[in-house]
């Protein structure tokens, strides 16, 4: 009896679980990518579809929500984004420096170091946008363990040129908003990692997912989580949790060699099957030199090998070899170009405690013009001066190329400045901007309590969105991703090659610098008891001495000599 | 009795009488007591100064080092810089010296550090240079590479440099090729961890102090007109640290440390200690303060019999050190590479392997950097904990601010005395009484006259000051044109022969010996006096060895330039004067390196000496020549 009790509960579960595969639909890619340094760029893409949904409506926001019941789709997110009313959002976590001209442009967009938020939500009555976006970053906050708590008012702008919607805005009576905001002093580590695992439906236990080794991850030369969430106009609402990161298996390897295997690189090996993964595919891509790849591939899609691990029995464990090759041979910057049409260099120049330079080194690698969009969120810890943005291209000054779209100043102790611009690229041109900025003196309070290692500013960010008239045509990242199943082999014409002879890949992708960390004037922090004691003893000197004067009787006294008297 | 004797106590204590004039009738007296013994105060004041100066080295001062920031946990990990990389070191080595063998330019060996460092996967690019001073040109290339750490955003980077000529005889041609070839095989090794929390950026610097300076301004946007440096092409975070190889032997019996930067700039101690217990624990090589050995031996022209006095090894041996950082602070000069970078906030040291039969090498000094290297990985901020200010008297040894500071503002304040009191000394005359009338002032001298208030010739002596003040920007003008280095002896002697002359002329022409109006001479010293003392505090936190070396200048030659009623006497004390004042032309290689300091490096030393220094003294010269 209770084997059929059993049987039974069993064949439920099943049945649920087959039917809400046709609602809610979870997919998973696997990206292999190596580099020219001998490094392997890895990104894993996790993308949960809900069907036929939309995202609640912000009129809605003051009645009851209807009940949500997902099955695949992660509960945890999706009661945040039924409460804020969020049509569109992308946080990403990442650690590192991503080097776009020796490692091309990363799969995901985002690299941006630290935590970044940014999300399009519908305006309405109700409630507003602002409340929603601080209910929303508290909210991710907590659910990811990430200090996002800290994007305040102080950090967010809305740069609408730049951070375009990837998906679609529902067709509703609400205008959209969009709220951004960095966080590059945000590290990203296990705790993080935890919380992100748990949103998937097999979590790390199978699948492609099972790769995803804490140990191996942070320990690469760079890596970065982001959760995207977007609604996709007739489909529905997709949640796609990516993790992208960059390994050095020449690092690892005692020979030097650039050989990896899934064990190599994250200690682990696929052993079986994500079983409510509708499709489940690990994508390598080939190099160009000779190599050896074990298991033979399912497929081999223009440069790519893809295999299907949807219906696995074995364990996989990918391996790339060079035979040919015994240590890994570097090769040398004279004959290597870099791998996307900008090159970019931001720094801080100066050493005062008052003024700086922040200057911006533009590299065109292409032989046509470029149209660039140049946006930068500043916390009110660098106040712009905008008149002495001057630009230069070969030490002539050419302030032509530079327009100035918005500008908004920013408010000392109150809002980040937000300085969107359009850069005019000449071909192969070298542009240098500079500006001057200066450095605001904090209140003692505004320090944080913290090791005062100086103040990190967020990245600038460029979308270079114009090619010139030539071949280079250009892809658009926003339309074309799509769910892993029809992806293989479709950016082939733009797909990066990993040799040195490759040519730049033209694409408008967000490009993110390096982020700058600014020293402040800053307190020595012991210091406030010695100007206590010290001012205290001044007042008290001063007001002895005024008491003094102000209640002493003045006379005349005969002073004489001592003996005359 | 016993009443009695008290009675005639509180009698003695308070006297009868109006309380208040016995009060201002005690005050007036003991001023006047103060003002009679004023000139022992100022003797006494100005040989407690100097008698502090001679006990800085007592081995009864000073404390023992401790590490202040508990971040840094020195000598707290294992190394892992093994026999292997010591290989690579050597082949490096081998190379550097074909390079050298072949006499290769700068561009070559740039081009093959450059080579090297992209062969083990590190972005690299040379930098050319190139300064134009007064007497020379200097042109070269820097090589440097760039480690972006794994994992880290790169806001923050340490520097591990080594020049291509070692701190040996300062930049004379002794090569650091051992040095280059740590900084080589330390990069190759370093690159294969993970644990790097900052940006690593190695810097090989061509020539011994220009590289650096070009490197370094070129990295934080300083300009410099005589100085064409092309931008750098890689760049990384704000600086924290920096340690700067010096490796010019074969092999190497201790590790010593130079910390002294341009300006008198020190760093933050914390770097030196952890250094010094790293070398001892991690890598077994005893640390040398500078590259002297600290064997306490006493100068050969002691007489013997000192060396059995208790103490007197270890006073010669802390003397030696203080005069080496004097040597270096108060001149303004970098006691090697190092000390271009505090100009940028950047704590840096050398490390120095001092050339020795053995036991050390590559291996040792491999160990000790990776340690240390760890050490400044760890810090969450900038070094701030431990002191800036300090005189490092042995490796574990060193003297607080507080115990040294005094010496130099003890004189400084025996000058203020002086000038003071002649300030009030010009004010009034004593005129004798020829009426007979009764003295009133009780304060006043026996016999009879009194006490008359005379005018003080403020101007006339300002506009002393202010042309002396001319007369040593003229001096630095002069010396650092390329005309007055090319023919220095001939142009020094002129110079002085002017400078003499000049303010025997013109002080012909100054008519003084009026009663109703001061001597010029009096208002002259005082201000001089005034303006000195000044100087001398204000510098001593800034640069304490400048201001003790100063203070000892000055000190008693200003408090007692003048009197003299004989002109032989005259002429012997106005030549003394003038000696102090500008014999420092007679030593030409001095000025040389003085002059090319202040234009490669901005030292502030040459145009001090000319626009402070020279005028203060010349100013004492014309005050023994004016008085009566």
């Amino acid at each position: 009896m209770r084997l059929v009790k059993i049987i039974y509960l069993l064949g439920l579960c099943f049945y649920q679980l087959a039917s809400a595969a046709t609602e809610e639909q979870f997919d998973e890619e696997l990206t292999l990518r190596p580099l020219r340094d001998g490094k392997l760029a890895a990104r894993f893409s996790l993308t949960t579809l809900l069907k036929g949904s939309t995202p609640r409506s912000p009129e809605s926001l003051g009645l009851d929500d209807a009940s949500q019941h997902y099955t695949l789709f992660p509960l945890a997110l999706g009661q945040i984004l039924r409460e804020y009313a969020v049509t569109e959002m992308h946080l990403t976590l990442n650690a590192g420096k991503w080097n776009y001209e020796g490692w091309g442009y990363p799969e995901e967009a985002g690299v941006g170091t630290g935590g970044e938020l940014w999300a399009w939500m519908g305006d309405s009555g109700t409630v507003t946008v602002d409340e929603r976006w601080k209910g929303l970053r508290n909210a991710l906050a907590g659910l990811f363990c990430a200090s996002l708590g800290a994007l305040d008012e102080q950090r967010t702008t809305s740069p609408a040129l730049t951070f375009r919607p990837e998906g679609h805005l529902p067709n509703g009576t609400a205008s959209h908003q969009l709220r951004h905001a960095t966080l590059p002093s945000e590290h990203v580590c296990t705790e993080n990692l935890t919380p992100f695992l748990k949103l998937l439906p097999c979590k790390s236990l199978s699948g492609i997912a099972s790769l995803l080794n804490p140990h191996r991850l942070f320990d690469a030369d760079w890596h970065g989580l982001g959760v995207h969430v977007r609604y996709r106009s007739g489909m529905g609402v997709e949640v796609r949790l990516a993790f992208q990161a960059v390994f050095d298996p020449v690092r690892y390897s005692t020979e030097r060699r650039r050989d990896w295997s899934f064990h190599s690189v994250f200690g682990r090996v696929v052993r079986m099957a994500c079983p409510v993964a509708r499709s489940s595919l690990v994508r390598v891509r080939l190099p160009e030199s000779s190599y050896a790849l074990a298991p033979v591939p399912t497929n081999v899609v223009g440069d790519y090998a893809v295999y299907d691990v949807t219906n696995t029995s074995q364990p996989l464990d990918v391996e790339l070899r060079w035979p040919e090759e015994h240590a890994f041979q570097y090769p040398l910057g004279s004959d290597l170009m870099p791998l996307t049409p900008l090159s970019i260099r931001r720094s801080l120049k100066g050493s005062s405690q008052y003024t700086a330079q922040l200057a911006i080194e533009l590299k065109n690698n292409l032989p046509v013009e470029i149209q660039t969009s140049y946006l930068e969120t500043m916390p009110w810890l660098l106040q712009f001066e905008l008149h002495t943005l001057k630009l230069h291209s070969n030490a002539v000054p050419r302030d032509d190329l530079v327009e100035i779209v918005t500008y908004t100043p920013s408010v000392p102790h109150a809002r980040p400045s937000l300085l969107q611009a359009v850069l005019t690229l000449p071909p192969k041109a070298t542009l240098q901007l500079t500006m001057d900025v200066m450095k605001p003196f904090l209140r003692y309070t505004e320090h944080p309590p913290d090791a005062q290692r100086g103040w990190d500013l967020p990245p600038a960010v460029f979308l270079p969105f114009s090619f010139g008239e030539g071949n280079y045509s250009v892809a658009h990242t926003h339309d074309d991703r799509d769910t892993g199943a029809h992806r293989a082999g479709d950016r082939e014409p733009q797909g990066l090659a990993p040799h040195a002879q490759a040519p730049v890949e033209a694409r408008a992708q967000r490009m993110y610098t390096p982020v700058l960390l600014v020293d402040l004037a800053t307190p020595d922090f012991s210091m406030p008891y010695n100007v206590i004691i010290m001012s205290c003893t001044l007042v008290a000197l001063i007001f002895g001495s005024v008491l003094n004067l102000l209640t002493r009787k003045l006379v005349i006294v005969r002073v004489g000599d001592a003996k005359t008297q | 009795m016993a009443p009695s004797v008290i009675t005639k106590i509180r009698e003695k204590l308070r006297p009868k009488g109006d309380r208040n004039a016995l009060k201002i009738r005690r005050r007036r007296k003991l001023t006047g007591m103060l003002w009679r013994s004023l000139p022992i105060i100022i003797l006494v004041l100005l040989f407690v100064g100097h008698l502090w100066l001679l006990l800085i080295p007592l081995p009864l001062l000073g404390q023992k080092t401790y590490i202040d920031e508990n971040a840094l946990q020195p000598g707290q990990v294992n190394t892992y810089f093994n026999w292997e990389d010591v290989h690579h070191a050597d082949q490096y080595l081998a190379e550097l010296e074909r390079l050298r063998d072949q006499n290769a330019t700068s561009e070559e060996i740039s081009g093959y550090l450059v080579g090297e460092f992209e062969k083990m996967g590190l972005p690299a690019a040379s930098q050319r240079y190139l300064f134009s001073t007064a007497s020379s040109h200097a042109s070269g290339s820097n090589s440097y590479a760039l480690l972006s750490s794994p994992r880290a955003s790169g806001t923050e980077a340490v520097v591990i440099s080594a020049s291509w000529l070692s701190r040996t005889g300062e930049g004379n041609g002794t090569l650091n090729l051992r040095g280059v070839a740590s900084v080589l095989s330390l990069a190759s090794f370093l690159k294969g961890h993970s644990l790097w929390a900052k940006d690593l950026i190695f810097v090989i610097s061509d020539g011994y102090l220009e590289g650096m300076q070009a490197w370094i301004s070129a990295y934080h946007g300083a300009e410099q007109s005589n100085l064409f440096a092309e931008p750098l092409r890689l760049s990384s975070g704000v600086i924290w640290t920096a340690l700067n190889i010096d490796y010019p032997g074969h092999s190497f019996s201790h590790l010593g440390v130079f910390f002294e930067g341009l300006n008198g700039r020190l760093p933050n101690q914390d770097l030196i200690n952890s250094f010094q217990l790293i070398s001892r624990f991690t890598g077994g090589v005893p640390v040398f303060v500078y590259d002297h050995s600290d064997s306490r031996e006493l100068p050969v022209w002691l007489p013997g019999v000192l060396e059995h006095v208790n103490g007197i090894n270890e006073y010669a041996y802390r003397a030696k050190n203080i005069l080496r950082h004097v040597g270096y602070q108060a001149r303004g000069k970098a006691s090697g590479v190092h000390g271009l970078l505090h100009q940028f906030r950047i704590d840096a040291i050398t490390l120095f392997a001092v050339p020795a039969a053995g036991p050390h090498g590559f291996h040792a000094f491999g160990r000790v950097m990776e340690s240390t290297l760890r050490t400044t990985n760890n810090l969450l901020e900038r070094l701030h904990a431990s002191f800036f200010f300090y005189l490092l008297v042995g490796t574990e040894t060193f003297l607080k601010i507080g115990s040294y500071l005094p010496s130099a503002i003890i004189i400084g304040i025996a000058m203020l005395f002086t000038g003071l009191n002649e300030w009030v000394t010009a004010g009034s005359i004593w005129t004798p009484e020829q009426l007979g009338e009764k003295a009133t002032d009780a304060a006043a001298p026996s016999g009879q006259g009194q006490w008359t208030r005379r005018r003080r010739p403020v101007l006339p002596a300002l506009a002393v000051i202010i042309a002396t003040h001319l007369a040593g920007i003229l001096t630095f003008f002069t010396i650092t044109r390329p005309f007055f280095l090319s023919y220095q002896t001939a142009s020094s002697l002129a110079m002085f022969a002017f400078a003499y002359t000049v303010p025997v002329i013109s002080s012909r022409t100054i008519d003084t010996g009026r009663d109703e109006v001061a001597p010029l001479a009096t208002v002259l010293k005082a201000f001089n006096l005034c303006i000195a003392s000044v100087v001398t505090s204000g510098i001593s936190i800034l640069n304490f060895s400048l201001a003790a070396v100063l203070a000892v200048a000055l000190g008693f030659p200003l408090c007692y330039s003048s009197k003299s009623s004989r002109s032989a006497a005259r002429i012997i004390r106005y030549t003394f004067y003038s000696l102090l004042a500008f014999g420092w032309l007679f030593v030409p290689e001095q000025v040389r390196q003085a002059v090319a300091d202040w234009e490669l490096l901005g030292v502030w030393f040459a145009p001090f000496v000319c626009i402070v220094y020279v005028p203060l003294m010349l100013q004492g010269a014309v005050v023994t020549l004016l008085a009566q």
